[in-house]
């Protein structure tokens, strides 16, 4: 028996546009570019939709159709979420009716499509919560099985995964990782008891995404035979065969004229030429086969570029310093209480910003000039930093609003209302806590309840 | 192999890149084993002093020079009076164009005397030369692009004189260098050479480490002034009026930052009137033309260095300016701009944005250093060996089928 687990991964980013140094101070809008060009994210959804979304959507509703043991998993994005609901209506319908087909497994992820597990686990916590949430909203579904921004993994979070309830989580089933071992197998995260990890055949996965419409590959053009000829070589030789890729691979990394959308057709029917090879979910294949070894991930691993860490992501000096400001901005974006600033400050952490940073000049590089709306990596920076400056002042501005709020306060003591306090106080620090703390936090903590007191009763 | 080479321009008797582009490809040629002859106009000094840095090469160069009045970046009409050692006027007042057909009228003659493989003639004042060269002895011949009529022009408005004389030798070469892409489109689109005959050498770069000098403008820099560097011609095609109207909008944000303009040009008094009248003048330096050590000292002093150039076919400031450590801005309208990546790159007419990137250079200091450490690294690719090798296999190739 072997099953065949696929998985595609549906992203858009909120790309900021050519925002300007005099742009900090009088424009709050940093996605809206309207212009002819890649920076336009309305435009890019319209196109990709048209190239990708929809077609693929239909193709994968025949197979479902036509191969009533067909099934697979999708994730999506927060941000590509809210870009279909804003910008194109219908390719959200189309996914959530192949969900409803109860074939379709969806995963976890986080909402804004961020690496803010290596940089803020409460922030990341967050993002998976708010994730959720939305998931169940729009498909009435519930994840249970965890996958990280560009499939990034560590063995902290598989024990998180583990801690929060998930059944499993994804990972790229990486050689250095493996060693002698085939990723075809479900296998342990280290330091779990209970979840598994499904990794990824990434030579099998990378025939299609990226070699598929490769004129210069050996094995172009691929027949869905012959590809179905390579999962079978792997019976006897493992359980599961995990294709996991973005799900833009169909129509808009590989166009529809090399044949991709009847490549896929066809993949069904061929691979069930063999009598003994089925499909499973993620879930479905976690439950299905015990692990046969252990993992173990010190250093993060993700699915990008040769060298499979998060150098496409924070390799380089501007890079770091684009990241670190973004994260150091948490405590005082969140103090805020303004929905409108921490949603623009989680939009500016999705991982596709620092990418367009990326200066690997190798054939990593090629791809990464591919993927990027900027012309360089310089001009990412430059339009990132200038937005993420203008979100500094507006964070000021507003915790300043509230400071003049809080002291504009007329001083009446409400000595009542600190008592808790007064007493977690004393049994923290003793008599001498107690006396700073009359000196110094009481009078602003009285303030604080006139304030919202009086406000109340206006 | 030996190669007849016909010049303008040859440090240290300079005028600007193409001295220094004759000067690297040279020297790495001959260290490839090719024989070079160089022959030069004489014009304000006569070059005997024209020597290459390593003695081991040499005895290899030789070079010659003819009388004649040729200067460099001049047009056709400009008139030039060449005087002798003791101040008497030697040459009255020709045109550059008859001092290109006199120049060509004595490479006829020198390739009569010289031996030789081919013929390599550098910029359109030499191409005439390049072809009478050519058409006394039966050599291939190679022309050297370094600008066109259309570069200096910074339009379609060029001197047809110019136009003709390289639209004509361009059809007599054999092969044809260009410094950049760029200039092969031009070459391409404007004077119709066949795609083909083109080969693109881009220019090299020394990557030795620099003399570093005394800090200049140290006064500004004490004030908390940050300063940014324009160093060039100041003529149409290099922009600088581009460049001053960045420099209001960036000083409408951030009034402490500096802009020196070193160079001469035609365009001087135009610039200062702009200067003046965008009320500028608290924030721009005119430092006259800076040469050697002033210069460089410059480049070391400076936060940012910016080429804003119409129509540049290589441009090596920013080449100069990262050997001292100094990032740079410059235009996507440069051959230079294909062959580096860490500079901060904008349209030359796109000023609003010419600003923000001045502004974001020396705003982000993490930006600065990347620029610079990664900018460094970067140049050490662009070698002249690596240009001179391009050069000598495309001798070989065109002389793959001449038997002795």
């Amino acid at each position: 028996m072997l099953t065949v687990c696929p998985y595609f991964h549906v992203h858009q980013p909120y790309r900021v546009k050519r925002y300007r140094v005099f742009d900090i101070g009088n424009d709050n809008q940093y996605f809206n570019e309207g212009g002819e060009n890649d920076l336009n994210n309305r435009r890019i959804l319209e196109k990709v939709a048209e190239k990708s979304y929809r077609p693929m959507n239909a193709v994968l509703k025949q197979m479902l159709e036509e191969h009533e043991d067909f099934r697979f998993a999708l994730s999506f994005s927060g941000t590509v979420l809210d870009q279909f609901e804003a910008y194109t209506p219908d390719v959200l319908e189309g996914f959530q009716k192949l969900v409803a087909t109860g074939r379709v497994e969806i995963l976890a992820d986080t909402y804004h499509h961020s690496l803010s597990f290596f940089y803020s686990v409460p922030e990341f916590e967050r993002q998976v919560a708010k994730h959720a949430k939305r998931i169940h909203e729009l498909f009435g579904y519930t994840p249970r099985v965890f996958r990280n921004t560009e499939l990034s993994y560590r063995n902290d979070l598989a024990r998180w995964c583990e801690e929060n309830g998930y059944l499993g989580i994804m990972a790229e089933g990486w050689d250095p990782i493996l060693g002698w071992r085939s990723p075809n197998y479900v296998y342990k995260p280290v330091g779990c008891k209970r979840i598994k990890v499904l990794l990824k055949n990434y030579k099998l996965s990378d025939d299609i995404a990226f070699r598929f419409g490769n004129r210069g590959w050996e094995s172009y053009p691929l027949h869905a035979e012959t590809f179905a000829q390579w999962v079978h070589a792997h019976h006897g030789d493992g359980h599961t065969v995990n294709l996991f890729m973005d799900y833009e691979t169909f129509g808009e990394h590989q166009w529809e004229d090399t044949g991709i959308f009847n490549f896929m057709r066809a993949l069904p029917g061929m691979l069930k030429q063999h009598p003994d090879t089925s499909f499973k979910t993620p879930t479905e294949t976690i439950e299905s086969y015990d692990p046969v070894g252990e993992i173990d991930v010190q250093h993060v691993l993700t699915w990008a570029d040769t060298d499979r860490d998060l150098t496409a992501w924070v390799g380089n000096d501007i890079q770091k310093d684009a990241i670190r400001s973004i994260y150091g901005m948490e405590k005082d974006v969140l103090a805020t209480g303004q929905e409108s600033i921490i949603e623009t400050w989680r939009k500016l952490q999705t991982s596709d910003h620092f990418y367009y940073m990326c200066t690997k000049w190798s054939q990593d590089g090629d791809v990464h000039a591919y993927f990027s709306p900027y012309q360089s990596p310089y001009d990412a920076y430059v339009a990132f930093m200038n937005a993420l400056s203008d979100l500094q002042l507006r964070v000021q501005h507003a915790l300043e609003a509230k400071r003049t709020a809080l002291n504009e306060a007329p001083a009446v003591v409400e000595v009542k209302t600190t008592f808790p306090e007064l007493a977690k106080a004393w049994l923290a620090g003793g008599i001498e806590f107690v006396a700073t703390f009359f000196n110094v936090h009481l009078p602003k903590l009285s303030k604080a309840y006139a304030y919202i007191f009086n406000k109340e009763n206006r | 192999m030996k190669v007849l080479t016909f010049g303008w321009d040859f440090p240290p008797e300079t005028t600007g890149g193409l001295g220094i582009a004759c000067q690297g490809l040279t020297r790495e040629l001959a260290q490839e084993g090719v024989e070079v002859v160089f022959v030069l106009p004489r014009s304000q000094q006569v070059r005997g002093n024209a020597r290459f840095i390593f003695a081991d090469v040499e005895k290899m160069v030789k070079t010659r020079t003819v009388d004649s009045g040729l200067v460099p970046y001049a047009g056709s009409q400009t008139r030039v009076d060449v005087y002798d050692a003791t101040g008497r006027r030697v040459i009255y007042s020709r045109t550059i164009l008859q001092e290109v057909h006199a120049f060509a009228h004595k490479a006829a003659q020198i390739a009569k005397e010289e031996n030789f493989d081919i013929i390599h003639a550098h910029d359109w004042t030499s191409y005439l030369a390049g072809v009478a060269a050519k058409k006394a002895s039966g050599k291939p011949l190679v022309l050297h692009v370094h600008a066109t009529a259309f570069d200096q022009a910074a339009s379609d408005q060029v001197d047809p004189e110019v136009f003709k004389i390289e639209k004509e030798a361009f059809a007599y070469a054999d092969c044809i260098i260009t410094v950049s892409d760029f200039t092969k489109r031009i070459l391409v689109q404007k004077h119709e050479v066949p795609e083909l005959k083109i080969d693109v050498v881009h220019n090299g770069c020394d990557t030795h480490d620099p003399v570093r000098y005394a800090p200049a403008l140290s006064e500004l820099k004490a004030q908390g002034k940050k300063i940014v560097l324009y160093h060039g011609r100041i003529t149409i095609q290099k922009g600088v009026d581009y460049f001053i109207e960045a420099a209001r909008k960036v000083v409408d944000i951030d009034k402490d930052v500096v802009f020196v303009i070193s160079g001469q040009g035609d365009m001087m008094g135009q610039i200062m009137h702009k200067v003046g009248s965008l009320g500028l003048s608290s924030n721009v330096i005119f430092a006259g033309a800076l040469w050697y050590e002033e210069r460089d000292r410059m480049y070391q002093s400076v936060d940012l260095v910016v080429m804003p150039s119409v129509s540049e076919p290589f441009g090596l400031v920013p080449l100069e300016a990262i050997q001292h450590g100094t990032p740079s801005l410059i235009s996507k309208q440069s051959g230079v701009s294909e062959v580096i990546s860490h500079v901060l790159k904008v349209d030359f007419w796109d000023v609003e944005d010419m600003a923000n990137k001045i502004l974001a250079a020396l705003r982000y200091p993490v930006l600065h250093e990347q620029l610079k450490r990664e900018g460094r690294q970067e140049i050490h690719r662009l070698s002249w060996k690596h240009s001179a090798q391009k050069v000598l296999s495309l001798y070989q190739r065109l002389l793959q089928y001449m038997t002795a």
